[in-house]
Parts: structure tokens; C-alpha cells; sequence
């Protein structure tokens, strides 16, 4: 792949070479810095009676690296979605900085904004709820084109042909279609198209394949890489199945109740998780091989997420873990550094032998090497 | 380029082509049969009120012979009798149909421009602008309808143009209502989201996502609307404050014909049939459009 530095008037014809300019492909410098980002929302009884305010997304903090695929991973209501709105300002968060490529996006303009969200786009779970269902898929694809005002229009429909066939569809055949005479992943594939028209550094995928069937699932994750490795793209991954991320990221961060509680390079959350719920979750990935015949863990978490109107005080998840002591009632445990590059907020936090027995790493975490 | 993609694509394309699903055909005629035989049946009473005159010559709907006067249902040259000054009953039906497909066109054309122009603004507008300008309207829509338009009428004075813009003072706020709540309901949908972040700008996607996806369903409400107009129209005439007398409207025409109800019901009742018939007519086919699109998606 060939870098095109000058990539600033986006030509047209040709997709994964035409980089915008300043960008270093595969490069390690940070995309995007998430610090303390806090999003609530109003909750009005009935009757419109204010009842108290839902904090969301609570204090996160998390950096992405230039082509690298971060993977976020919670139950349903843990603020995956809103974290990822809250990043691309839709609606913008209630406090906290949002920097993409040294620009804290909170502070800007409309304006500004509008110009700098051209390189980060979104993947949304409902491939049919955000495509219009009165347009036709190459309109569909050409639309962030023609709000750009990329190309003219024999150029844009170049553009989209190559798109569709970039995600493997047929210009010729899906390119007339509506998203109602699509299947589901064919749509998926739709959105991505629109996704990457403008050779975005940044997608944000929220839950993209939940809504598809497993073989479909399959084949959009590998789209999924494959555009990763052609665009060379960073990919802020959500998901609420740890076994699905797994696959598209180098990172992965475990969210409850609107905090992380764990982020970790891919293997050594996998291999080690620290955090009592990312161990839970784990656990809870069914056993594909039945010749074991493993008996589901007894430490499978039980009870439901507490409401987020009413968090728990101390350590969020302290409500159903099973290690939780009075401390983790008291004091809110920060994300600390514990191995290399892996964080967790945990007072006492695990280490997992390969007999999956639970042992306290106790004395051996080093006390508060706070993050950033 | 080409290379890159034709090496990948061979993975990926397959799959996708696989999961096909067949493209849905068009509904069977008879299950559209609610809004061909109201349409159809509109679409003659169109013909018959603005071009029938045209094409054969009929009598004047105003300045009948007295020597005419009072002609019974089924006289020749007549077709349904004479009025007490007489004027030809069913020239004076189409001349006053062609009044309130007029009056209608023009109220409901006016309600869908200007209200739901209104209405998809302060949508999108969202906040206090969208609050003020929908309690304002909401003030409008207290009035009790009849007499707001005859008010307007009087301060006008009584035509076929004033009646129009007091009619579509009523009209304006209840578009403007339908097309709020149908601007509400897309603007929260996921790919008005999509598109903001495709860069497209507010009035782009009121115009492109928002009309698009809530046209149907005010073109419903127009038809709807068209039934209440004509009776509205009707009632206003009936009471003398719409279209003057002579001029023709199925309104007046049912005033006078009140009055000589028991000696002539013809001239009262082929009047209330024909708007009876066009109202059901309207609102056959608003459901049939309602069934057929549906509500905003």
C-alpha cells in the first residue's frame, strides 16, 4: 500500500492509498485520548418531574493508539453506546476532554466539529435503523461524499461502486436496491461503506454484528479486518461478548455500570483477567467441546446490573462480587497499572493459574502507578 | 488498486451474493381495492366539476329562467329539477363542487407547505424555538374551528379567496402538528444520527431523510383533512358566511333547499347525498393510504 501524503482533496477514484495528510499509517502516535469523560442524562418521572439525573459514562478514561483496535466489551446498560456517542459529540459529553489527534473535540465549534468528524464515522447495531429506508444504497454511500463535496458527481459514483465492492457487494446489483430488499448483512456491509467513504482514521463500531446471525457474524468481523489492514483504520470495537472482540482487537477494555474495570492487551486479559467480573465473564463464554464435559462455574455472577440512578457506593460491581470486602464499600478503586500495560480497578484483584483457581495478587500490585 | 481488491475480494464476495432475499412485488389489486374505487370515483367527480362544462355545454349555475322555476327530478334538459328561481340543480352541483375542490386544494395545499414546513423546523430546530412555535399554533387549534373561520370571514368580508385563508388558518397548525410529530419520530431515528455524522447539515437532512420518510403520511392527513374542509366549507355556506348567494356551493345549496324541505326534498337531498358521498369517498381513501404506507417510519 502506497501512502499518498497529500490526500487533503481526497481523490476520488482510489480508496485505501488516499490517506489524509499528517497521518502515519500504522504508526504509534495517539488518535484519540479519552480523560474523565463523564456523560449524564436527565430522568424525568411522570408527569415530566425531574427525577434525578442518569450518569451514563462515569469518569472514563482510555487512549487509542493510530491503527489499533481497542475493544470495549459490558452488559447491556454498562454505557458502551453513549461512550461511543459521547466520543463522536452526539450528543456531547457533560464534562471531560475528547482529544483526536490533539484537538479536545468537547470544546469545539459546531463548525469545527463538523469538519474534524470526517475522520472518525460510526458503525451502529441496527444495520436497518440507520439506513433511510426511502434511499437507494449508492445514495446511501455517496452521502458523506456529497456533504463533503468530494469529487464531482461522475467521481462519487466511481467512488461508490468501488466502495460496495470494497465490502463485498455489487454496485451493480445492491447499488439500486433499498435497505428494505437487502438481508442483514448485506446492510451491515452498506453502513461500513458509508463508514470508510471518506477515509475516516477512526471507526467506532457499536455492537455492529449483535443484530446478524452467527455465519453472517463471521463474515462481517473478517470484513472488519480485512479494512483494517487495507485502511489501515483504529477501531473503537463494542460489544457485550467477550469471545466475539476478541478477535478484531489488541485491546480490550471491560465496562460495568458506566466505569471501566478493566483494560488490558487482548491475551492477558484473556489469559489473566484481574478484574472479579471480567473473570466472571469469561467463565461465562459456553465450553464449545462437549468431551470435557465442564460443569458450569459456580462463580458465574448472578443479580442484575444495579440502576445506574442509584450506583452502589465504593467499587460499582461490589454488589454481586464475590470477593467484596467493607473497603470496597468505602473507597472507589481507581484504574492502576498492574502487568505490562494492563489496568484494573480492583482492591483486590486476581490472578488466574491455569487451574483457574483464584488467588490474590495481594502485595504483589504495586501500589497506585496510576495510568495517566 | 484493482489488484488489491481482486485478490481479497474472492473471500468475501461469495458469501455475500449467497445471502440473497427475493425483491417483494406489489400487492395485489384487490387488496388495493380501498383506494381505487374512492380514487376512482374522485378522480370523476374532478372530471365532471372542471372539465365536463368545458367539453358539453350545460346551463348557467346563476340567472335561470323563471319559466323554469321548480322543475321536477327527470325533466328534460334537467336532469334533477330546477330550483325555485330556476336555476339547473345539477349545474349548480358541479359549478359548487368545482367551489370546494377548489377551496379544498387550496387550504389543504396551503396547510401542507406552509404547516408542514413549520412543523418539520421546529422539529429539527429542537428546544425553545420548537416549544414556542408549537404552543402558538396549539393556541390556534383551541378555537373552535367554525367559529374562528367564520370570524376571519367577517372581518374579510364573505368570497371564495378569504374563505380560503380562513380556512387554512385552521389547516396551517394542525399540518404543522402532524408534521412535528412524524419529524420527531425520524429525527431520533438511527440514520438521522448517521447522517449528522456523515457530515450532512440540519436543513440536508430535514430535507432529504426527514420529508422523504413523513410526505406519505401528511398526504394522508391531507386527504383526511379534504373531508373536514368540505364539510367545513359547507357549513360555513350553509350559514350564509362562506360562498354569497347566488354563486353556487353544495353549502347554500342545502341552506335553500332547507327551506323547502317538505314540498322539494330533491333540493335538499341530492346536495347532502353528493357531499355525504364525497366525504366518505376522502376518508375511504385516506385509510386505504394509512393501510398502504402506514405510519411515519
Amino acid at each position: 500500500m502506497t501512502v499518498n501524503g497529500s490526500g487533503t482533496t481526497a481523490g476520488t477514484g482510489t480508496l485505501p492509498g488516499d490517506v489524509p495528510a499528517g497521518r502515519t499509517p500504522g504508526g504509534g502516535k495517539v488518535l484519540l485520548e479519552v480523560r474523565h469523560l463523564v456523560q449524564e442524562f436527565p430522568v424525568r418521572n411522570a408527569g415530566g418531574v425531574k427525577g434525578g439525573m442518569l450518569q451514563a459514562v462515569s469518569d472514563v478514561s482510555f487512549s487509542l493508539h493510530a491503527g489499533e483496535s481497542l475493544g470495549v466489551v459490558g452488559e447491556t446498560g454498562s454505557g458502551k453506546s453513549t461512550l461511543a456517542r459521547s466520543i463522536v459529540q452526539a450528543p456531547p459529553p457533560r464534562s471531560g476532554e475528547v482529544i483526536f489527534d490533539g484537538v479536545d473535540l468537547v470544546k469545539l465549534k459546531r463548525r469545527q466539529m463538523e469538519r474534524l468528524r470526517r475522520h472518525m464515522q460510526m458503525v451502529f447495531q441496527d444495520p436497518f435503523g440507520s439506513l433511510d429506508p426511502k434511499w437507494r444504497v449508492s445514495d446511501i454511500v455517496a452521502e458523506p461524499l456529497v456533504a463533503y463535496r468530494v469529487g464531482g458527481r461522475q467521481e462519487r459514483r466511481a467512488r461508490v461502486d468501488l466502495l460496495l465492492e470494497l465490502v463485498g457487494l455489487d454496485p451493480e446489483v445492491h447499488g439500486v436496491r433499498h435497505p428494505g430488499q437487502l438481508s442483514g448483512g448485506q446492510a451491515q456491509r452498506v453502513a461500513i461503506a458509508r463508514a470508510i467513504a471518506l477515509s475516516p482514521q477512526l471507526l467506532i463500531c457499536d455492537e455492529p454484528v449483535s443484530s446478524l446471525d452467527v455465519l453472517v457474524q463471521a463474515q462481517v468481523l473478517n470484513l472488519f479486518e480485512k479494512l483494517r489492514q487495507e485502511l489501515d483504520l483504529a477501531y473503537l470495537f463494542i460489544a457485550h461478548d467477550l469471545a466475539l472482540v476478541k478477535q478484531v482487537s489488541d485491546r480490550v477494555a471491560v465496562m460495568y455500570l458506566g466505569k471501566f474495570c478493566e483494560v488490558g492487551p487482548s491475551e492477558s486479559l484473556y489469559e489473566e483477567p484481574l478484574h472479579p467480573y471480567t473473570f466472571a465473564l469469561l467463565k461465562s463464554i459456553p465450553d464449545p467441546d462437549p468431551e470435557t464435559g465442564r460443569v458450569r462455574s459456580k462463580d458465574v455472577i448472578s443479580g442484575e446490573l444495579p440502576s445506574p440512578l442509584d450506583p452502589p457506593s465504593g467499587c460499582r460491581f461490589r454488589t454481586r462480587c464475590p470477593r467484596a470486602q467493607a473497603r470496597c464499600a468505602e473507597e472507589v478503586p481507581e484504574l492502576r497499572m498492574v502487568g505490562e500495560d494492563h489496568l484494573v480497578a480492583c482492591h483486590f484483584p486476581l490472578s488466574v493459574k491455569s487451574g483457574g483457581d483464584l488467588t490474590a495478587v495481594g502485595s504483589a500490585v504495586a501500589p497506585d502507578t496510576a495510568s495517566s | 488498486m484493482a489488484a488489491l481488491l481482486s485478490e481479497t475480494e474472492t473471500q468475501i464476495l461469495p458469501e455475500a451474493v449467497l445471502e440473497e432475499i427475493p425483491v417483494r412485488r406489489g400487492r395485489g389489486w384487490v387488496r388495493s381495492l380501498d383506494i381505487y374505487i374512492p380514487g376512482v370515483f374522485l378522480l370523476a367527480l374532478l372530471f365532471v366539476c372542471f372539465i365536463w362544462p368545458y367539453l358539453y355545454t350545460i346551463p348557467p349555475p346563476v340567472g335561470g329562467s323563471i319559466l323554469d322555476a321548480g322543475l321536477p327530478v327527470g325533466s328534460p334538459g334537467h336532469i334533477f329539477g330546477t330550483t325555485a328561481v330556476g336555476n339547473d340543480v345539477m349545474s349548480r352541483l358541479i359549478y359548487g363542487g368545482r367551489t370546494s375542490f377548489e377551496i379544498v386544494f387550496a387550504v389543504q395545499g396551503l396547510g401542507l407547505a406552509v404547516g408542514g414546513l413549520i412543523g418539520v423546523m421546529a422539529a429539527m430546530m429542537r428546544g425553545v424555538a420548537e416549544t414556542v412555535a408549537m404552543r402558538l399554533l396549539d393556541v390556534i387549534i383551541a378555537f373552535p374551528a367554525f367559529v374562528l373561520v367564520v370570524v376571519i370571514v367577517l372581518g374579510l368580508g364573505a368570497s371564495e379567496i378569504n374563505l380560503i385563508w380562513a380556512l387554512a388558518v385552521i389547516s396551517v397548525p394542525t399540518f404543522a402538528r402532524v408534521a412535528r410529530a412524524g419529524a420527531v419520530t425520524v429525527r431520533e431515528r438511527t440514520y438521522v444520527v448517521a447522517a449528522e455524522l456523515s457530515g450532512s447539515k440540519r436543513w440536508q437532512i430535514a430535507l432529504r431523510h426527514v420529508v422523504p420518510n413523513i410526505i406519505t403520511s401528511l398526504l394522508t392527513f391531507a386527504v383526511l383533512g379534504a373531508g373536514v374542509v368540505v364539510i367545513l366549507e359547507a357549513t360555513v355556506s350553509y350559514f350564509g358566511y362562506g360562498i354569497p348567494p347566488p354563486g353556487p356551493s353544495w353549502g347554500n345549496m342545502i341552506a335553500t333547499g332547507q327551506t323547502t324541505m317538505s314540498a322539494r326534498p330533491s333540493l335538499l337531498l341530492i346536495p347532502c347525498i353528493t357531499l355525504l358521498i364525497t366525504v366518505i369517498a376522502l376518508n375511504t381513501l385516506s385509510e386505504g393510504m394509512r393501510r398502504r404506507w402506514g405510519a411515519v417510519r
